[in-house]
């Protein structure tokens, strides 16, 4: 998807991620990550960040993340929404598992 | 989570009370100049609350009850997404200094702090940035920042004698967009009055220069005390950021005889520039010219009576558009 314009998802309470998303003039994704558990967490958090964005073809956009402790399942969801809300798609592909 | 956040864009009057209370209680008051307002509830309790004007996060404020429950992180989330939903994503808040901790875990960071207020934006790298945009000249620079609503011969006046007194001449043309003349017009009329002087660079002050974030009573036209707070951070962000920066050793301004707000700014200006080194350089107003003026004869259509007062192209700019 081509992000066109800014897209917001999430909060910074506890357990959630705040997603920003900006379009980018240049190719490829800048991530800025701020965590409460980055020490421990930090590359896992960056890692299904990544992955969403590449399932979605998201390959020119600026993210930033200020996460406070959110799950796996959390940050996914919160990439997406953001994803289809800067990309102006309300064409949401549910995955049913995995 | 054991509230519920209501937001609107004017608080309903019954709310007012609470939300006033609740801001005074924290030393903070209500300057009654925002786009939105959120605030959050336990049944009938407020617990906390904080809004938005443009880019700006303001009047954030938590109960005492409700301190560490993580009520102010739901608040400021909402705050921020409300504003990028309205397209602005380079955020500002002041806050006092201890609350910095607070404020840099929702991911804010610092700019400038005075004994009172601290300035933070949501941008790491926000004021380099900016900075980075600004061409570099070599020696001791000057700077002139101004409203120019509109530009006056009494505006070029100051742009003429300042670019002849330093090296290079930076002019900061205010961009916040509140004023008769709306500001892409008030830049181009500068860069056109001003094209024959070649030691300068005309550009809009962004963000961080007597901006509704630097300094929202500018606009707003507040009590002397409150003022005197935003011109210090104003003042203290140009001194310690910009002019090191950009080489700039001298301001230049002219005298202030009508507003009283502007007047106190040069006032502080004039006592806290040489502590860093700066030199404030305010020079006489010529007689009888001011932008209030131009605009008041517009206002009651007396035009023929600018054209002495304002360059010819401003002049012709006021035939087009207001006559």
């Amino acid at each position: 998807m081509e992000i066109t314009q800014m897209g917001i998802a999430g909060t910074m309470e506890s357990s959630d991620i705040m997603i920003r998303l900006e379009p980018k003039e240049t190719e490829g994704i800048e991530l800025n990550l701020s965590s409460s558990v980055m020490q421990q967490f930090g590359k896992q958090i960056t890692r299904v960040i990544m992955d969403t964005l590449k399932e979605l073809d998201v390959d020119k956009v600026t993210v930033t993340a200020v996460d406070k402790g959110a799950l796996d399942c959390t940050v996914r969801a919160r990439v997406s929404t953001a994803v289809h809300r800067a990309a102006n798609d309300s064409n949401y592909r549910w995955r049913t598992k995995g | 989570m054991n509230f519920e956040l209501y937001a609107a864009a004017a608080v309903d009057p019954l709310r007012l009370q609470q939300y006033n209370e609740l801001l005074l209680a924290s030393g903070l008051r209500n300057e009654g100049d925002t786009d939105y307002t959120v605030l959050a509830y336990r049944g009938e309790r407020l617990l906390a609350c904080g809004s938005l004007k443009g880019n700006v996060l303001k009047q954030i404020a938590v109960g005492k009850e409700a301190e560490g429950e993580g009520v102010c992180a739901s608040v400021v989330s909402a705050l921020i997404t409300e504003a990028f939903m309205r397209g602005s994503s380079h955020l500002f808040l002041f806050t006092k200094p201890q609350h910095q901790n607070l404020f840099s875990s929702l991911s804010f960071y610092p700019i400038i702090k005075t004994d009172s207020v601290l300035m933070m934006e949501n941008q790491r790298h926000g004021l380099s940035n900016f900075l980075k945009q600004v061409p570099r000249f070599e020696g001791s620079n000057g700077c002139v920042v101004c409203h120019c609503n509109p530009m006056t011969n009494g505006h070029l006046h100051l742009i003429r004698y300042a670019a002849q007194n330093c090296e290079h001449l930076y002019v900061f043309v205010v961009s916040e967009d509140r004023a008769l003349f709306p500001y892409k017009d008030r830049l181009k009329l500068v860069c056109s009055c001003t094209q024959d002087i070649e030691n300068i660079t005309v550009m809009g002050s962004g963000a961080y220069i007597i901006s509704e974030a630097t300094f929202p009573t500018y606009f707003i036209k507040d009590t002397a005390d409150i003022t005197k707070v935003w011109a210090e951070l104003d003042i203290l962000l140009f001194t310690q950021k910009i002019a090191p920066a950009l080489g700039i050793t001298k301001r230049f301004v002219g005298e202030e005889p009508y507003c009283a707000v502007t007047r106190q700014y040069n006032a502080r200006m004039k006592e806290l520039l040489p502590k860093s080194s700066l030199e404030l350089v305010e020079i006489p107003r010529l007689d009888g010219i001011s932008a209030t003026k131009v605009r008041a004869l517009i206002e009651s259509g007396r035009m023929s009576e600018i054209e002495r007062l304002v360059p010819q192209p401003v002049y012709d700019y006021c035939k087009d558009n207001f006559s």
